[in-house]
């Protein structure tokens, strides 16, 4: 990229800003045309799907944030659980690295969800309006009646469209059955209105509108990606030695008998571009990867009798002759770092014990003396189920000799996701102590399943010393 | 290198909806980071209770928050544009003249 970067960074700043005038792409047909059809319709198929999935009595995914826990298939996570989440968004981000490192931006190209949508919202577009052809037609015809029809027909469907997913969205972090059932019954709260017009909002405005500019201008992944690029990562470029000097010539006619490359400079490649650029001007960060140009040019280059892949997926290093490393350093690296966290990961949840306690000493006395000569210090336990199920718990508590623990120790009750506070105390003969703070650790295990739920926090413990 | 240039260049040359995008949406991105931070520490309902809003719900105290961040992410967006300007009239319209 490096190259190509230096070469456009002048002309990038006067483009970067220049007035967007509404691109018309093509439709295009081709092996990467239907691969990207593939991928939206899987993504799609899963965005739209799964909230209505359920799994063991409740919706397989539902962040649900009226209830501020997460249920992700059979694990449910509690604000607490934070750092779970917060870890596989570090997985995510070093994936996407190394497939970028890797493949480009094939993100860019089948997966984002700025792509996808502006995919579908286009494939409405021609439903409705016709062909790119038609559309610019139109755009610059009359202001008539089937003008305002066929633009009120089209914007109605984006509309629905956008409305369900705006409702979809929300069904992740409200049960979505029932948010169907108030829906239907026109009987939604407030604020679930307010976010599925948010949202459905949003992705009418860059589905429908924005499309390309996202990619250009708001898109922080588009502007950094190029630093993930070397000269083995996969691009989508034009054989300019291949294909220069360019020039219009008979179906049929071999390139050598007329003194021109193999590109015949019909433009389809500029017309299909999504981002309404010319692949043969070199590499350009505007370009999302979407291959379209390859399925077109592939297209021409067999009417014409020529060898395929004058724009193709290729490398730099095999631009100019020299062989691709699939694995290099850094490729190494990211797998490195990608297995450890993923172990790490994997390891934290298999380990994870659905249960917290937090144990604050009262603030009021270090310790007092009772009656009878002994200490006692008061603990304040703050215990947090955090099981899909109720559990009762037991404690005992460990470390001094002879220390007595005055509260509940037994058939401690707490619902699923309930918090309790248990006030203890705990009194000790002074002889016993050994110095002015002492460590003791409190066992808390469920009464069900103590193999299973059990949980060790230690404490001090205060009080003078006797000499 | 090149981004003196282009700070000159898009305050001449930004149309207005870019302006505004360029300010909404890395606020939009922060605030949202922030609402997530936030929120996992802190319930809702409980400040709530402390703010004097007991009817305050959790939904709603989650757009409340969201909001708030993002005006707060917003201005700070905004007067970073500002204090990009140039306060010498005569250097401003160098610019103007140069692109």
């Amino acid at each position: 990229m490096s190259d190509a970067a230096k070469q456009t960074d002048a002309t990038l700043d006067s483009e970067l800003y220049k007035k967007r005038e509404k691109l018309y792409p093509r439709e295009v047909h081709g092996i990467f045309a239907v691969l990207r059809m593939l991928a939206m319709v899987a993504l799609l198929g899963i965005y739209y799907g799964l909230p209505w999935v359920s799994w063991d009595g409740h919706q397989a995914i539902l962040f649900d944030l009226p209830a501020r826990k997460f249920h992700i298939f059979g694990l449910t996570l509690w604000p607490q659980d934070f750092f779970y989440l917060s870890m596989l968004l570090i997985i995510a981000a070093i994936a996407l690295f190394m497939f970028t490192a890797l493949a480009g931006r094939l993100w860019c190209g089948y997966a984002c969800p700025q792509t996808v949508w502006t995919e579908i919202y286009m494939w409405i577009e021609r439903k409705i309006e016709g062909t790119s052809k038609a559309q610019r037609k139109r755009d610059r015809g009359p202001r008539n009646a089937a003008y305002f029809g066929i633009k009120a027909a089209k914007h109605a469907a984006w509309l629905l469209f956008s409305l369900w997913t705006g409702f979809t969205f929300v069904g992740y972090f409200s049960p979505i059955h029932e948010l169907w059932t108030n829906v239907v019954t026109w009987n939604l709260g407030p604020w679930e209105t307010f976010w599925i017009f948010f949202y459905g909002f949003a992705t009418y405005g860059n589905a429908g509108f924005m499309r390309e500019q996202v990619c250009i201008y708001m898109c922080p992944y588009a502007r950094f990606q190029s630093a993930m690029f070397d000269h083995d990562t996969l691009i989508i470029s034009y054989d300019e030695k291949r294909g220069n000097p360019r020039g219009s010539r008979k179906r049929g006619t071999p390139s050598a008998d007329v003194g021109l490359g193999d590109c015949i400079d019909c433009g389809l490649c500029v017309q299909v571009c999504p981002v309404g650029i010319d692949i043969r001007d070199g590499l350009q960060y505007q370009c999302i990867g979407c291959a379209a140009c390859v399925d077109v040019c592939d297209d021409v280059m067999d009417k014409m009798g020529y060898p395929r892949g004058l724009v193709k997926y290729t490398t730099e290093n095999a631009l100019v002759g020299k062989p691709t490393h699939l694995f290099r350093p850094r490729i190494f690296v990211y797998i490195v770092i990608l297995t450890f966290v993923s172990a790490a990961l994997a390891y934290a949840l298999l380990t994870r014990v659905p249960l917290e306690v937090d144990i604050i000493r009262d603030r009021n006395a270090l310790y007092t003396e009772t009656d009878q000569g002994l200490v006692q210090n008061v603990y304040n336990l703050k215990i947090i189920n955090m099981d899909d199920k109720p559990q009762r718990y037991r404690l005992r508590v460990s470390g001094l000799e002879g220390l007595n623990v005055i509260g509940q120790t037994e058939g401690i009750e707490i619902g699923s996701g309930a918090v309790i506070d248990l006030p203890l105390r705990i009194e000790i003969d002074p002889i016993a102590l050994k110095a002015s703070s002492s460590e003791i650790m409190f066992h808390i295990e469920s009464e069900i399943e103590p193999e299973a739920l059990s949980i060790d926090e230690h404490a001090r413990f205060l009080g003078p010393v006797m000499r | 290198m090149s981004t003196l240039p282009a700070t000159q260049a898009d305050r001449n040359q930004l149309p207005l909806i870019q302006q505004i995008i360029s300010v909404m949406w890395p606020s939009f991105i922060t605030a949202s980071a922030a609402t997530i931070v936030f929120f996992t520490i802190f319930d809702p309902i409980e400040l709530g209770q402390i703010g004097g809003f007991p009817s305050l719900t959790r939904m709603g105290g989650y757009t409340i928050g969201f909001f708030c961040f993002w005006l707060l992410t917003s201005m700070s967006c905004a007067m970073t544009c500002y204090f990009r300007r140039p306060t010498n009239r005569q250097a401003r319209t160098n610019n103007t003249n140069e692109s």
